[in-house]
């Protein structure tokens, strides 16, 4: 039985190869896996352990990968993973599916990445006193990857009931080996550059605690240290290996999760809100934005992009200090700005709005209540810190206006634009990652205009805080945060009362428009 | 307690006013059944018109809707009754002509024309992702009701539609005739004086059929106006008083139900004005078999 499923596991990695598409899609994927099994092997000959930030970004990169390649059964789709409830209808001895599905799970990419991981810390290692503990830290290590990859499978495929569930398990797996592979580039350039090694080692010291990175911290440490983790790492394999037929034995004979929305007691949101038409409709958009995928993907995705504009900058040799100031404008302005095609979300059933005598202000002012609540906070919380880790002197009042600023501005902004040119978006219901079925090029230029227009709006503000900034000058730093918050409720309000004109005398043309997508 | 005393307020000089407006001649009646003969005007379209490029979807079209009537629009699939009513509810800009809906312009007075209407359109999206309770309630806040009034109503039309049971599980779960039921809910919850119901009963079971007939019986009974659209022939002979027959965006025939089907059913009439016959010459192939 056990080669059965060692034989199934097989034609399956060879059925990726069927057909253009797909034999194209998994050539990428073994050339991703590829580099990233060479870059481990060459990078690991390069690490002197000796050096404490190379070993700290042993562990950081050990980690992350290995994190990367937990996620990685999941980001095919779930479509074809060996998980033990597929057998359930056939006569297999739950023992033999046990481990046959946990030798089936060390075959394949991730199993190999495991493998390469595991050498990649011995050949680290190799040559010092530690190398012996190292090979059998690095073994432990890849086992307990592949082992907890097994259990993830196992467990997410329970969850995955729902398309829309499977959409976002696979994108959220995706996202995370995004995040693992840039951490580690991250590490590798850190070392390279040079300089500040202190944070790496923060990262790592921090990394060695977790089950995450215990394993990969192992070799080096005090002699009872070593003696702990390698214990330690020793019992998580016997309990995962023990529990597995157990674990299997249960998903395989428990009657099959079904999809029940619970009831939902009173009226959740609604209850909290004043009883008028403007409340009622910021508690369904709140309700809309913390329960839709197509918004969540939103809320996922805004902090990625100042995320990534950092590191890009940093690569490119900019200061790294000084980039702390960029996450909150961006992540203010992109917010702002992603309201722009609110009504284009509702589709058609915008048509309650339309057909109740509500004013326009109503509708456009409950549509900017959840981006509000969920931006001012996260701007003033993250302004102090962000101008402490900048290291400019009296910059906060200049880092919190203008993302007070931005962010209002942007709302305003958008508040007249989602009443003037909404474009289609994807429909209710669809997975966060999924397209309209037809964007048009007026999409375009409402993204662009929108982004521009608020660019323009808040131009004055934004060219005094950066004269401020070079000339050090902390009131000019002030005057520029004022001047921000200033524009940004000016034109948050004129927004939604020319957004509400405009709502009103057009919402027969845009309801026509968001049923034609 | 205020806003209740204040709709009052608002809705009571607005009726008398209406009536007076429609019909000048006649004095607004002080209850429902003081004039059973002559019951006001409370739907008037005038020569009203959409063309979509070069095709007409509505003609010049003129309807007249009496207080009390439960008034059916029949007409083949693609005819445009939906065109027709979603310009009577403020769902679609026609070219031209008018609609007063209690005396209130739909196109000049919205709001006034709007808070006197329930609307049902047909395939349109509801926000599903609120619960029935919720979706119920939002619809009588956006109508400005106030909360207690909001919720004690919801739970009545849960009962009276028979989805109580339902009311707190998320619309995207409910089955395309449960989400009918709950679209008729959210169109009465704000008590209008019309209501404008498109293709209400499709897909609807017989038993739910009965249910909602009954109470929109009643509520014509009391004074309440209903339009509604189907291409059922059967039912819209059962429950409706007045009849317009509606065919490639013209009225064909309108007035009293035995006014438009002269002696015969419904349906015979209904084939005989759509032209029917004359789709089925042509095809005499078809009775002769190859074999």
């Amino acid at each position: 039985m056990v080669d059965h499923i060692l034989r199934l596991k097989l034609a399956l990695l060879a059925s990726a190869f069927r057909g253009a598409a797909s034999a194209v899609r998994a050539l990428l994927v073994l050339l991703l896996a590829g580099a990233v099994g060479t870059a481990l092997i060459l990078l690991a000959q390069e690490v002197r352990v000796e050096r404490g930030d190379h070993q700290a970004a042993l562990v950081v990169v050990a980690s992350s990968i290995a994190l990367g390649i937990v996620v990685a059964p999941l980001s095919a789709g779930l479509g074809s993973a060996l998980e033990p409830r597929r057998f359930a209808a056939f006569p297999v001895r739950r023992g033999e599916l046990a481990l046959g599905l946990m030798l089936a799970g060390a075959v394949g990419v991730p199993g190999a990445l495991a493998v390469t991981l595991g050498i990649a810390v011995e050949i680290a290692w190799a040559g010092t006193e530690q190398a012996g503990l190292a090979i059998v830290a690095g073994v432990i290590g890849a086992i307990l990857v592949i082992m907890s990859s097994q259990y993830l499978v196992a467990v997410t495929a329970q969850l995955a009931v729902t398309g829309a569930a499977v959409r976002a398990l696979t994108a959220a797996a995706r996202l995370t080996i995004a995040l693992a592979l840039a951490a580690a580039v991250t590490a590798v350039l850190l070392v390279q550059s040079g300089d500040d090694p202190d944070g790496l080692v923060d990262v790592a010291a921090v990394l060695a605690s977790t089950p995450l990175g215990f394993l990969w911290a192992a070799p080096a440490g005090s002699d009872t240290e070593i003696a702990w983790r390698l214990f330690g790492g020793a019992v998580a394999v016997a309990v995962l290996v023990a529990a597995w037929p157990w674990v299997v034995r249960r998903i395989v004979e428990a009657p099959q999760r079904i999809r029940s929305a619970p009831a939902i007691r009173g009226l959740g949101w609604f209850d909290l809100v004043p009883a008028t038409p403007s409340a009622a409709i910021a508690a369904r958009s709140v309700l809309y934005w913390t329960r839709d995928a197509r918004y969540r993907a939103v809320i996922i995705a805004l902090p990625v992009a100042p995320a990534l504009m950092m590191v890009a900058l940093a690569v490119a040799g900019a200061p790294v200090p000084l980039l702390w100031l960029i996450p909150v404008p961006v992540f203010a302005l992109f917010l702002g700005w992603f309201a722009h095609n609110d009504v284009a979300y509702d589709h058609s059933a915008m048509w309650m709005h339309v057909a109740a005598p509500i004013r326009g202000f109503s509708d456009r002012w409950g549509r900017v209540v959840p981006p509000l609540l969920i931006g001012t906070p996260l701007i003033l919380l993250a302004s102090p810190l962000a101008a402490l880790w900048s290291g400019v002197p009296e910059v906060y009042p200049a880092v919190v206006g203008t993302g007070i600023g931005l962010l209002s501005t942007g709302l305003g902004v958008s508040s007249v634009s989602s009443a003037l040119a909404p474009y289609p978006a994807a429909r209710p219901g669809a997975g966060p990652w999924d397209q309209p079925p037809l964007l048009g090029a007026a999409a375009g230029w409402t993204q662009s205009f929108t982004l521009l227009a608020i660019l323009a709006f808040m131009a004055p503000s934004l060219t005094l805080a950066v004269m401020g900034l070079l000339a050090e000058d902390a009131e000019m730093l002030e005057m520029a945060g004022w001047a921000a918050g200033a524009t940004g409720f000016g034109m948050l309000v004129l927004g939604i009362l020319v957004g509400g004109v405009v709502f009103r005398r057009r919402a027969p043309e845009l309801l026509g428009l968001l049923m034609r997508t | 307690m205020k806003p209740s005393a204040k709709k009052t307020a608002r809705v009571t000089p607005r009726a008398t006013a209406a009536s007076s407006s429609v019909t000048p001649a006649a004095k607004p009646p002080r209850t429902p059944r003081a004039q059973p003969d002559a019951p006001p005007v409370v739907v008037e379209v005038v020569a009203l018109r959409k063309t979509y490029g070069s095709t007409v979807a509505v003609d010049d079209i003129d309807l007249t809707v009496r207080r009390g009537s439960m008034f059916g629009v029949v007409g083949p699939n693609g005819a445009g009754k939906t065109t027709t009513l979603s310009m009577i509810t403020g769902l679609l800009r026609p070219d031209s002509g008018t609609v007063l809906v209690a005396g209130s312009d739909v196109w000049l007075d919205p709001l006034a024309a709007k808070r006197v209407t329930g609307v049902l359109p047909d395939r349109m999206r509801l926000f599903d992702r609120l619960t029935g309770a919720q979706l119920l309630y939002y619809c009588g806040m956006l109508h400005g009701l106030d909360r207690s009034t909001a919720s004690s109503r919801t739970e009545d039309l849960g009962v009276a539609l028979g989805i109580e049971g339902s009311l707190n599980r998320p619309v995207r779960d409910y089955s395309i005739g449960m989400v009918k039921k709950i679209s008729l809910a959210a169109a009465m919850i704000h008590s209008p004086r019309v209501l404008v119901l498109d293709e209400p009963f499709e897909s609807v079971d017989p038993v739910s059929t009965a249910q909602a007939i009954e109470l929109l019986q009643r509520y014509t009974a009391s004074g309440g106006t209903v339009l509604l659209s189907s291409h059922n022939m059967a039912l819209v002979e059962r429950v409706c008083d007045s009849v317009a027959v509606i065919v490639d965006g013209s009225v064909l025939a309108i007035g009293t139900l035995d006014q438009v089907r002269g002696g015969r059913s419904l349906e015979e009439r209904f084939v005989e004005l759509a032209g029917g016959r004359s789709a089925v010459e042509g095809l005499e192939w078809l009775t002769t078999f190859s074999d």
